[in-house]
């Protein structure tokens, strides 16, 4: 787990591999009984922690103006993470399904016993953020973001996901 | 296990401050960060004003991302704020191009890197003219050499739009060569080198060049006279 400082508030990402309950933890966090509530992002789509910060202080500047799009702070982190502005095809390709195994899962102002909490509720394994870079998944990331041979030239992956998130709105 | 990482975080340092925009150094989540800032017209009426900002500030951040996907390199847009009217990007770390070719003037021209910047220009240029983009504001000191891997870096969008017509893309380029001639003749003909790229980069170069032809006759304005 690690700590990151976003505008002045904070985040803490774990990430976590073959993880056996991802129904369950769908069904609690749909059925917004989800104690903390957290955001479950899919990792495959995520090569670098840098676009989630980006993504985290888009959805922080946005709470503090009270301007959330989505209903809770954590579904707009992954719809923000997107970059897209489709909310329910967002929370479905960023977020999780009934068999996602590899997991990252964020919070904002997170305590450590939430944390703790957190780590309780998620059966797999827990590995270390610099994992994203190599289990990314390359082609799925290309085409959810639409990233041509072109861009990727010139950019590498992270850079263009993060040119998108904050690009998304003026779009 | 807690990482602090925005030490400066909110310290925002002046570089520049232009008729439309400051530009100042900052951090984001981490990163040395570029922030540039539209700030309201006062002689204007405060609604119209807000309009403008905010369609130019989005022109701008569509522009550049749209040149990064053409395959020309630009700063790494980090986030866009409608409401404080700021673009926030990657700081790039380089040189601009107006100063090496200042120094090539002063020291001596090293014939090599020379060749290579102009390359990159021109290629850069037929690459975003190609994909009917045009910079609107082609000088050298718009164009940013990476350190380390000496990569061109387009800078500044802010009168960039889309279009297809070679008129526009032949005055983008003749606002290029104007501004060659006038800082840095003493480089020889840099504008030969840059065009010869961009005869290879771009596929319609033809009618660029013959429209270019046209705009060295007239300048940069079309005379609006009959």
């Amino acid at each position: 787990m690690k700590t990151f400082d976003v505008a002045g508030a904070t985040l803490s990402l774990a990430l976590f591999a073959d993880v056996t309950n991802s129904k369950e933890l769908l069904d609690l966090m749909q059925a917004g009984t989800l104690e903390p509530e957290v955001a479950f992002l899919n990792a495959s789509l995520i090569p670098d922690v840098f676009p989630v910060l980006a993504a985290a202080y888009k959805t922080h500047i946005a709470k503090s103006r009270e301007s959330l799009t989505t209903r809770t702070l954590h579904s707009e982190l992954v719809y923000n993470y997107s970059g897209s502005k489709h909310i329910s095809e967002s929370l479905k390709r960023c977020g999780i399904s009934d068999s996602t195994s590899y997991i990252l899962v964020a919070r904002f102002g997170a305590s450590a016993d939430e944390m703790a909490v957190i780590k309780g509720l998620i059966k797999g394994t827990e590995i270390g953020l610099e994992e994203l870079a190599t289990r990314a998944d390359q082609s799925q990331i290309q085409k959810q973001y639409k990233i041509s041979a072109l861009e990727l030239g010139i950019s590498s992956v992270s850079d263009a996901i993060t040119c998108r998130i904050a690009a998304r709105d003026a779009l | 296990m807690e990482i602090k990482l925005d030490g400066v975080e909110g310290s925002l340092v002046l570089i520049k401050q232009g008729a439309e925009a400051r530009v100042l150094e900052s951090t984001f989540v981490g990163r040395r960060s570029i922030v540039k800032e539209r700030f309201s017209k006062k002689y204007r009426h405060p609604s119209l004003d807000s309009k403008l900002t905010i369609k130019r500030l989005n022109a701008e951040a569509r522009c550049m991302t749209k040149a990064r996907k053409l395959g020309v390199s630009t700063p790494v847009l980090y986030a866009v704020d409608a409401l404080l009217h700021t673009l926030t990007f990657e700081f790039v770390e380089g040189q601009a191009v107006k100063d090496i070719l200042l120094d090539f003037g002063s020291q001596g021209i090293v014939e090599e890197r020379l060749n290579d910047i102009a390359t990159q220009i021109g290629d850069a240029i037929g690459k975003l003219h190609d994909g009917g983009l045009i910079h609107g504001d082609l000088t050298t000191s718009n164009m940013l050499i990476r350190s380390g891997t000496n990569q061109l870096v387009l800078i500044d969008f802010g009168l960039s739009f889309t279009s297809t017509l070679p008129e526009d893309k032949a005055v983008d380029l003749y606002v290029l060569e104007r501004a060659l001639l006038s800082m840095h003749s003493s480089c020889g003909n840099v504008m030969d080198k840059i065009l010869a790229a961009y005869r290879k980069s771009s596929k319609q170069w033809s009618s660029t060049l013959n429209k270019l032809a046209q705009v060295r006759q007239r300048g940069r304005k079309r005379t609006m006279v009959g």
